[in-house]
């Protein structure tokens, strides 16, 4: 039945096993022990080498297609050629439509700098500062390039790392809001929320007003100087930050709210999918951007709150393009920082807030905490709002 | 291992063969065709879950990141093993091939051996990742690595259980060296195994640390 000249010796099966080996043995060694004169790329490229040389031995000398029927190779060559095919498909239907966010992101920028007067109808408005330009640069992902090649490397096993304790817990979403490059923004970006915090606190206590000042020199005492810079911002840019966080604590004054936390808050966890400008990626991921002032006027103002709290899943329509996709709820934010996200993605994405618009505060997001709704419910009370 | 006696005369006008079942020209065994058939698909269905690997690679938002739990000594071993089981492969083949049935069985168990140990170590990596949070649940590189490299050990699993069964039917009816293409069908799912994971080796674990 079989050729038998294709059978090959012993000799030779021991000899190929031997390359093999050793070939695993100078890929591992390349990896662990780097050399410094061997640059990233040609290391890369030796290894991508070595282990299609790997793949050629064996199939030719273990699987003897070497020598065999050429109906075999010709078989098995086409189903490989379709698998690389499959293989540049699937990866260029991801990288392509970045290609095309960036240059979205350019005509942006563009016009952000007054030169796209032509492309004043496609309706971003979005002024482009640094941490937003940083964010589109790093494409929403997690750690830059850079960073990545600085982690250290786990020669021993002493790196741990805590296991969630349950499948919702705060720490499983968890996101490093460290990536934009942007050291200065940490440290505002705490002291805003040690602010934000104790504005919370003092909004629970019954004498709001003397909870406040308590509230406001604990935020001082946190970071005098930080506090200061994280705190003032365009409503209040001469107040101390004593003041915006006695303002946060008070129901009544509810307009003023905290515009550098609420824009480092989305970019830190909304962006990576609804992207930085809130237009998010077609098909994909729905736009923020102007759509959440329509579902605010279109009675939805409670929501907007429940679907940040308890997240999104379902089939729905956003000027004209449908989304099936699945939001996780972000219920371990802490109240001041929904409405400030919340507030950031009406007022200052898209066109603006409505005229009649009143940002939320830190009490609109508490009132809905106890909800508990599923993200398939959050859809159910959308589906009854009159969105097209 | 039924070892099919087929009545087969040769066509000089085409160079087929007639069997009793009709005509082939193929001149070549249905079952190892079939075998290289399925073995191009496979490569599509592998393609096409390295791809996706690879086309969210870097993108999760939460840790473990593949550098914090991917080791590559330990893999390497692993590979190794897997590497010297497709080489006991071909041993027992040409055992088989040659009517040496003890060295055909002891090398046969001998690759079975190997992918259960490969399988050990990867129950060992999983059993670790989780245990520092990385879950199939927790972020993108834990859904398409543990999707991948499952499948993958699936794919092993299965290889083992035929081997076995082969060996088996060895001691439960007469077999010679005319069995060799069943035994030589495995053994091409075998070292398709073995050099899929070759490259899920470079391409998941040595890359992650250039």
């Amino acid at each position: 039945m079989s050729k038998e000249h294709s059978h090959g010796s012993v000799g030779n099966y021991i000899l190929v096993a031997l390359i093999l080996g050793v070939i695993t043995y100078v890929e591992f060694a390349i990896v662990e022990y780097p050399q410094a004169w061997l640059g990233s790329t040609w290391t890369l490229v030796i290894l991508v080498v070595l282990s299609i040389v790997k793949f050629v031995m064996v199939v030719m000398f273990f699987m003897h297609l070497k020598g065999d029927d050429r109906l075999y190779t010709g078989f098995f060559s086409s189903g490989m050629l379709i698998a690389v095919l499959t293989f540049i498909a699937t990866i260029a239907m991801f990288i392509l439509p970045r290609a095309m966010n960036y240059s979205n992101a350019e005509m942006v920028r563009a016009q952000a700098a007054g030169e796209g007067a032509a492309h004043a109808e496609a309706g971003h408005s979005a002024e482009l500062d640094p941490a937003v330009a940083d964010l589109i640069a790093t494409d929403g992902r997690s750690r830059t390039a850079a960073e990545a090649a600085d982690t250290p490397r786990p020669a021993d096993r002493s790196l741990t790392i805590e296991a969630p304790t349950a499948p919702n817990d705060a720490s499983t979403y968890q996101v490093d809001t460290s990536t934009p490059a942007q050291p200065d923004a940490i440290d505002t970006q705490a002291a805003a929320e040690d602010a934000a915090e104790a504005a919370a606190a003092a909004e629970e206590a019954s004498a709001p007003d003397e909870a406040a000042v308590d509230a406001a020199a604990e935020a001082e005492d946190v970071d005098g100087a930080d506090a200061t810079a994280a705190a003032t911002d365009e409503p209040s840019a001469d107040e101390p930050s004593a003041d915006t966080a006695a303002e946060a604590a008070d129901d009544t004054a509810s307009v003023a709210w905290d515009e550098a936390q609420g824009q480092q808050v989305f970019n830190a966890n909304c962006s990576a999918c609804h992207q930085a400008n809130g237009m998010g990626i077609p098909g994909a991921f729905p736009p923020l951007a102007n759509h959440l002032s329509e579902v605010h006027e279109a009675g939805g103002r409670e929501l907007l709150v429940q679907t940040v709290l308890f997240g999104l899943q379902g089939q729905i329509q956003v000027e004209g393009m449908t989304y099936n996709g699945f939001m996780p709820g972000w219920a371990q934010l802490d109240d001041s920082t929904i409405a400030n996200a919340l507030n950031h993605v009406i007022v200052n994405l898209g066109d603006g807030a409505p005229d009649d618009f009143t940002p939320y505060a830190p009490g609109d997001i508490a009132a809905h905490r106890a909800d508990g709704l599923t993200p398939a419910a959050v859809h159910d009370i959308r589906a009854g709002l009159a969105l097209d | 291992m039924s070892a099919h006696a087929a009545v087969t005369t040769h066509d000089a006008a085409t160079g087929g063969i007639v069997t009793e079942s009709g005509f082939r020209s193929t001149r070549l065994p249905d079952v190892k065709l079939l075998m290289w058939v399925f073995l191009a698909s496979d490569c599509m269905f592998f393609g096409s879950l390295i791809g996706t690997y690879l086309a969210y690679h870097n993108r999760s938002l939460t840790g473990p990141f593949p550098v914090d739990v991917l080791d590559i000594p330990l893999t390497t071993v692993s590979t190794f093993v897997l590497l010297m089981s497709s080489f006991l492969m071909v041993l027992a083949l040409h055992a088989l091939r040659n009517d040496d049935i003890p060295k055909f069985r002891l090398w046969t168990l001998g690759v079975a051996v190997f992918g259960s140990i490969f399988l050990g170590f990867q129950v060992y990596e999983f059993v670790h990742f989780v245990n520092a949070g990385l879950s199939i649940h927790q972020n993108l590189f834990g859904t398409t690595f543990f999707i991948l490299t499952g499948t993958h050990g699936i794919h092993v699993t299965v290889g083992v259980l035929w081997l076995l069964s082969i060996l088996v039917a060895s001691y439960r009816r007469p077999t010679s060296s005319k069995d060799a293409v069943y035994l030589e069908i495995a053994g091409l799912y075998w070292h398709f195994v073995d050099i899929v994971w070759i490259v899920i080796f470079t391409v998941v674990y040595l890359v992650e640390f250039v």
